[in-house]
């Protein structure tokens, strides 16, 4: 019987097949069409396919293969970059969901009062919020709660600074939260909107 | 070492929820959460508000049809062509 070991080289096969339900998920996130995340996740694989003689065996593979997939997202939608989904960033104030679930008194007596704002919203409301975020706070963003990089790990894969990143994913939390809030108002989920409930 | 402040701590929460600070910064700033009623709050409230996004983030299902044209596409000599 032959123990696999260290040593023994990965093929990419072994590597990637693993990773593609969250490579997926990522790609999803990324383009917000699942026609287009899985070209994209194909396109990755086949730039990997061609690159993996620079991967080093022994080291992570996610965070190299997220290198190339973001590169190839990039590579998709340089020519395609949508300019009409800007938002104003510094508009999204802190604690935003804190602060308008405590407006409603939410944090007097209840238990849990995130899980009775997020509770009523669906996958595809926070997927939604995520999706219409500018495309450099998306892509950080996406790597945060998806993946749950490190800062210098989202770093590397998207090659800019530490403290851009830092920024980017605190803002874009921000963002989410703002986005998810107003959802919440326009589906009538929270008290003194249009169909009541609370 | 100074105790921090509930504006320092502000500061550093969303750092603090992402595991960012150094261990002794962490340490600080839980020490902070472990007497303060409303920074507690605060935090276990955006604890659980990331926790819910990143949960429902993570509800997508592969295509199994995709499985199959990596498959391919890994098996293919002609991927591994740089050209």
């Amino acid at each position: 019987v032959t123990t696999p070991t260290a040593a023994q080289p990965q093929t990419l096969d072994e590597l990637l097949v693993p990773e593609l339900e969250r490579s997926f998920g990522l790609a999803l996130h990324l383009t917000g069409e699942r026609a287009e995340a899985e070209d994209l996740v194909q396109d990755a694989a086949l730039a990997a396919c061609r690159g993996f003689g620079t991967f080093k065996q022994g080291t992570r593979f996610r965070p190299w293969f997220l290198t190339i997939l973001t590169n190839c997202f990039y590579a998709r939608y340089r020519r395609a970059r949508r300019e009409g989904t800007r938002v104003d960033v510094d508009d999204a104030m802190d604690l935003y969901l804190y602060e308008r679930t405590a407006e409603l008194g939410w944090h007097d007596g209840s238990a849990d009062p995130a899980e009775r704002l997020l509770g009523r919203l669906e996958s595809h409301h926070v997927q939604a919020a995520v999706r219409d975020l500018p495309e450099e706070f998306r892509v950080v963003a996406v790597l945060g709660l998806i993946e749950d990089l490190s800062y210098a790990e989202i770093a590397d894969v998207v090659g800019v600074p530490i403290g851009t990143v830092r920024s980017r994913l605190h803002r874009g939390r921000k963002l989410i939260q703002r986005r998810l809030w107003q959802t919440a108002v326009d589906a009538g989920l929270v008290p003194g909107t249009r169909r009541e409930e609370g | 070492m100074d105790r921090l402040t509930c504006a320092e701590v502000f500061e550093r929460l969303n750092d603090y929820l992402d595991r960012e600070l150094s261990a002794e910064e962490m340490e600080r700033v839980r020490e902070h959460l472990d007497t303060c009623v409303v920074c507690a709050s605060e935090y276990a409230f955006e604890a659980r508000v990331l926790e819910h996004v990143k949960d429902k983030l993570r509800r997508i299902d592969l295509p199994p049809a995709l499985i199959e044209r990596i498959r391919a596409t890994l098996s293919d000599p002609r991927s591994r062509r740089s050209d």
